[in-house]
């Protein structure tokens, strides 16, 4: 026996130990626990806890690029700020919250045909040192809890060197976007799926449409265990089957369709009776899956579910777990006609090939009047290339978050000279290219450009906008760092038309200059001003956009210890559409003040945020 | 049992000594302890810190996988005009920078870099901070063995090698009684606060051997003791057990507390001051932090 414990011991010491000497973040840092199965017949199985690694893709953040205040980088490693519950700086934070920025002018009408069961707005990607079979996954939230609607795990492990062959998404948990009436922190484990397949890449996707503020997260925790549990777990309350249809068995989308010929026997019963149009207007309000599900069942509604006139608004968001080369192949027939596509999130880790999108844009690009791409990390240069050549009727185009793109690329933009509406938040854009775009495109309106941090010099942007952008109705230079006075000054004269501005985080611009009296006085239509963390707005400022700016109903000015209550009164009395005023972190302004002036005012939405 | 379980785990290290650990150096470590009074007898006096610091001072200590590394931070007063606690500043630069080192967001050669991002990170922050502080970083890097400082303001540290100074930071003065200082002033001061950027740190680097003495401490104590006086403390220290660093580091911060309260003492500070043509005699209170860190070779 005794041999045997020796050799037991060193193997623990060499094996063991030594992996836990390393210490870098996310390695497995907590308890490793023997669980039992239900059948007792089977050896015991060891539970593996980690904290995320690290965060490998995510659709936005609140901070800035770089940092580690208000970033994705705070989801992965160990909690900083649970179990107190507050606005913190070492906690992840999206971009937006609430229905806020659907309901601005700027922002596109929704997509029709979204399946009722999709409600992500954001996500974040997750992965972990180890890959086991899940159990339980934590997530901590620590401000106005309830925003993630869906849980899903990746077959594919992020860290291998080599590509894998088949990616498999599965959802592990799908629900609800919900208001949690508590804003108080608060662990999320939702009772989830058991999978058939290793994983150690987690995606947490979010919609925080009901919540009152921004959400803030700070850690994920994925339990799992190494052997598979062939148990008797009781099966998941959830039937995921429809969903698992929608998201991810896409093979309605794909050969399974082309290879089954119909038979020529199939009558087409009584729907041969009904007028084409009014098929075309029932089949209108099926979602894409089932119209291709439909196509297989007779001859006439084939034809009708082929027709490209049911294909002029394509949403393959949905379904971006599935979406590959072969099925844009597959509805690149019927897409002829489309105007409005949706391809946004899908294609990454190789699922989509630039070939693939080409070969898609020079078959479908002719018609296309939007076009949605946020987050398609397949993209490159030749792909913008293929859209500016193709597309000439284009007027939306939306890269958000589009990182992985090289500065060249988008150079090509500018030769979509018809462009509405472009937003390039969070991409790597150049001085060069941009300002080529704003030469070539003067039919711009709305125009993002936050967190674009490989621009220069924003003044010299801004001038530009004010001379050549006369339509701009909606600008976005949320965290563009280094734009002055002389920036807004120019931005203001030229863009007479404009009825957003969004200045968050921008901190050259000092009050003291009048920049913001100016703003307010040549910007009569202006309905949102975000002056977000601007420390130096007072309450000069507010008055003057309470007297010139009647149309206002966004005002977020966050982080100024120089507006006084008796301003805010001011604002709140002029401006009667006011439905968002955000004060938080305003010195002050405190809790009595707000109760005053929300019980005066009960029409407008007035945010204070704590760290307590 | 435990016999049988301590054989196995010899056999195994032997087992793998003999392939990776003799041809790598030992790496080097700090053993650091802290002290310190606040001025102010009600923001924390005695050794128990607000949060991480003395009065408006601040300090940490951290420790990552490549470096020990450890800072100071000394809160400019004068802050209350404008209804802001002068440690606020200090205490969150501090706290930033243990999170970025903590965070491994930094490089052991460049404790400049580390203050330019603790500082732009404190930017980053909703909540309006105001305030000013000096700053003094030290990081050993375990692997080179050498020492890589940042200096900015009037704290700073010595190292201490059998019995003699062979290293000190030097003061940052703007002038008399005003250091260079980190700041985050209001709009409306903009021009009148005085405001250094963080890259007006300075930096050196100093190769340590084992036994070395490192003290990094803020102006309270260089003010009013002498490099004599604390050589003659350190002398006290007899190894590098956390009891002696303890009790070495506690009369350290005292002798300088009550030094700071004699008025007949001519302190360095009072010295300083004859030089400049102010009449001044006796110590200076003000806000003592002391870390104390001695330079080891690591175990394993």
């Amino acid at each position: 026996m005794y041999p045997m414990l020796t050799f037991l011991s060193m193997f623990y010491y060499i094996c063991l130990r030594r992996r836990a000497r390393s210490g870098t973040r996310g390695e497995i840092m907590n308890s490793r626990r023997a669980i039992e199965s239900s059948n007792r017949i089977l050896p015991l199985s060891v539970e593996v806890v980690q904290y995320a690694k690290e965060v490998v893709d995510f659709s936005s953040q609140y901070g800035s690029e770089n940092s580690l205040s208000y970033t994705m980088w705070n989801l992965s490693g160990l909690p900083n700020v649970y179990p107190s519950s507050g606005d913190f700086t070492q906690t992840a934070v999206f971009r937006t919250y609430g229905r806020w920025w659907e309901s601005c002018p700027s922002s596109p009408p929704p997509f029709r045909r979204t399946p009722r069961s999709f409600h992500s707005q954001e996500y974040v990607e997750l992965a972990f040192e180890e890959a086991v079979y899940p159990t339980a996954i934590d997530v901590l939230e620590t401000y106005h809890p309830g925003a993630i609607v869906r849980i899903l795990a990746c077959s594919a492990n992020p860290y291998s060197q080599t590509p894998p062959s088949e990616i498999r998404w599965e959802t592990l948990w799908a629900g609800e976007p919900e208001k949690v009436n508590v804003s108080q922190a608060r662990q999320f484990t939702p009772c989830i799926k058991q999978l058939d397949f290793m994983t150690n890449l987690i995606r947490l996707e979010l919609n925080s449409s009901f919540l009152d503020y921004y959400t803030e997260l700070d850690a994920v925790l994925l339990h799992g265990v190494k052997d598979r549990l062939l148990s008797v777990r009781k099966p998941s309350m959830l039937d995921l089957e429809d969903d698992d249809k929608d998201d991810h068995s896409l093979e309605f989308f794909n050969g399974q369709i082309t290879g089954i010929p119909l038979p020529e026997y199939t009558k087409n019963g009584y729907f041969e009776k009904l007028p084409y149009e009014l098929i075309q207007l029932i089949l209108s309000h099926l979602t894409v899956p089932d119209l291709c599900q439909l196509a297989q069942t007779c001859k006439l509604l084939y034809q009708h579910c082929y027709d490209p006139l049911q294909y002029v608004q394509l949403s393959l968001q949905p379904y971006w777990a599935g979406l590959n080369d072969g099925s844009l192949e597959h509805l690149q027939s019927r897409c002829a006609l489309v105007q409005f596509l949706n391809l946004s999130w899908t294609g990454n880790r190789g699922s989509i090939s630039t070939q693939g999108f080409r070969r898609f844009m020079q078959v479908c690009g002719y018609e296309l009047v939007r076009l949605e791409l946020a987050c398609c990390h397949f993209l490159n240069e030749s792909c913008l290339e293929v859209i500016a050549q193709m597309c000439p009727n284009l007027q939306e185009l939306n890269l958000s978050s589009c990182d992985k793109l090289n500065t060249q690329a988008f150079c090509h933009i500018a030769k979509i000279s018809g462009l509405r509406r472009l937003v390039v938040y969070r991409t790597k854009i150049e001085q060069t290219a941009l300002l080529s775009i704003l030469n070539f495109c003067l039919e711009l309106q709305h125009l993002s450009l936050g967190s674009c941090v490989m621009v220069d010099d924003y003044d010299v942007v801004a001038s530009v906008i004010g001379a050549k952008c006369k339509k701009l109705r909606s600008l976005d230079l949320w965290r563009c760092k280094n734009i002055t006075e002389n920036g807004i000054a120019a931005i203001v004269s030229g863009c007479r038309l404009l009825e957003e501005l969004d200045l968050g985080w921008c901190p050259m611009l000092q009050s003291s200059t009048g920049c913001f009296i100016k703003l307010a006085r040549k910007l009569p239509n202006l309905r949102k001003i975000f002056l977000t963390a601007n420390r130096s707005v007072c309450d000069t400022d507010i008055e003057e956009l309470a007297e010139n700016c009647p149309r206002l109903f966004y005002v977020d000015i966050l982080g100024t210890r120089m507006v006084s209550p008796a301003a805010l009164r001011k604002l709140l009395q002029f401006c009667k559409e006011l439905c968002l005023l955000d004060i938080s972190f305003c010195s002050q302004i405190d809790s009595r003040v707000v109760q005053e002036l929300s019980a005066n005012f009960p029409n407008v939405s007035i945010k204070k945020s704590y760290t307590q | 049992m435990q016999s049988v379980l301590a054989y196995g785990r010899i056999v195994a290290r032997t087992v793998l000594g003999g392939g990776l650990r003799q041809s790598e150096r030992r790496e080097y470590r700090l053993i650091t302890v802290s002290c310190g009074f606040g001025k102010d007898l009600r923001k924390g006096s005695g050794t128990t810190a607000k949060g991480s610091g003395y009065g408006d001072d601040a300090c940490f200590v951290a420790a990552h996988r490549l470096a020990d590394v450890l800072g100071v931070a000394d809160g400019v007063g004068g802050w209350w005009d404008y209804g802001v606690d002068p440690s606020q500043f200090s205490t969150t630069l501090m706290q930033t920078c243990e999170r970025l080192v903590q965070e491994g967001l930094f490089v052991p050669s460049n404790p400049v870099g580390i203050l330019t991002a603790s500082y732009n990170e404190m930017l980053q922050n909703k909540a309006p901070l105001l305030g000013s502080s000096t700053a003094c970083l030290v990081i050993l890097d375990r692997q080179k063995r050498c020492l890589y400082t940042a200096n900015l303001g009037d704290s700073g540290f010595l190292i201490v090698r059998d019995g003699k100074i062979i290293h000190r930071s030097d003061e940052q003065q703007h002038y008399f009684n005003t250091p260079f200082q980190l700041a985050i002033a209001p709009p409306e001061a903009q021009d009148s606060i005085l405001n250094d950027s963080p890259e007006a740190a300075e930096g050196s680097m100093f190769n340590v051997e084992v036994g070395d003495i490192i003290l990094t401490a803020t102006d309270g104590l260089f003010d009013n003791m002498s490099d004599y006086m604390i050589l003659q403390q350190l002398r006290k220290l007899k190894d590098s057990s956390y009891q002696s660093l303890n009790e070495t580091v506690k009369s350290l911060a005292k002798r300088a507390q009550q030094l700071a309260y004699d008025p007949n003492y001519m302190s360095p500070f009072a010295q300083h001051a004859c030089e400049n043509g102010l009449n001044v005699q006796g110590g200076k209170p003000d806000d003592i932090t002391v870390l104390l860190s001695v330079v080891t070779e690591s175990k394993e």
